[in-house]
């Protein structure tokens, strides 16, 4: 099953030369391995180990979370514009499970 | 016993009773509140090959956390760093007594050197966050955090 992925900047438009957020939001529970179910029994973790940014197809940053992360993740960024362009992100959990998301960014 | 007798008794036994209290928290280098070094350690020496007293306590590194958290099940963090971007390799956040502290690596590469995202803390702890630079040096800033809920059992 796919990962729903959002991603959005703030703000939508930023000017040349000035810095922006990528915030990225993900729907997932974000299981840290050391929660147990009503019979005592552990629940095995699963969670979102690996979340890529590309612009423009090249790879810009890299997040690594580990089980510590909360639940429905977000992750947040900043850049610099530059150009413009489009983001993508790709996130990846330990079961295998992947998401993306895209989004533009324009120069105002 | 006149005045200054007296002031002088006084002084010694407040000295007595201020220095035990001040040293531990000099030894761990800053007296948070929910510390935990001793935890930490392992952590630290898988994930960066280096233990806590190899880290430099800078203020390039700003770590913002809320003082409490109703829930630690969502803990709000920023790290912001004032070094360039080219100067910058990785940022990681542990929080102390969590049971795996180690919460997140970011490679910033064309990134500016910011992060924020929510973590999870099991109970009122501190906060690190590192940041390794290009040249190897280890920057960190230390925080604390209440928590009313802990977020990992």
């Amino acid at each position: 099953m796919a990962i729903r992925t959002l991603a959005r900047l703030t703000p939508p438009k930023p000017k040349t030369g000035d810095a922006f957020k990528l915030q990225v939001v993900a729907q997932h529970p974000m299981e840290p391995g050391t929660r147990k179910d009503e019979k005592g029994n552990l629940i095995p973790a699963y969670y979102i180990d690996l979340v890529e940014v590309y612009f423009e197809g090249q790879k810009v940053a890299n997040v690594l979370p580990e089980p510590g992360v909360s639940a429905n993740p977000l992750f947040g960024l900043a850049f610099q514009a530059a150009q413009p362009g489009t983001f993508t992100i790709k996130l990846k959990d330990n079961k295998g499970d992947t998401g993306e998301a895209s989004v533009k960014l324009e120069l105002s | 016993m006149n005045r200054r007798r007296f002031l002088k008794a006084a002084g010694v036994v407040a000295g007595a009773l201020l220095a035990p209290k001040l040293t531990p928290a000099i030894a761990q280098g800053g007296g948070l509140e929910g510390e935990d070094v001793a935890h930490l350690e392992p952590t630290l020496q898988k994930v960066l090959g280096k233990g806590f007293k190899d880290l430099t306590p800078s203020n390039q590194v700003k770590l913002t956390m809320p003082t409490i958290a109703e829930s630690g099940a969502n803990v709000p963090f920023e790290i912001e760093v004032s070094l360039p971007k080219d100067r910058v390799k990785a940022i990681h956040l542990f929080v102390d007594k969590n049971p795996s502290p180690h919460i997140v690596k970011v490679e910033v590469g064309q990134a500016m050197p910011y992060y924020a995202s929510r973590t999870r803390m099991a109970e009122t702890s501190a906060v690190r966050a590192v940041v390794e630079t290009q040249d190897g040096k280890l920057l960190l800033a230390s925080a604390s955090t209440r928590v009313t809920v802990g977020g990992c059992g």
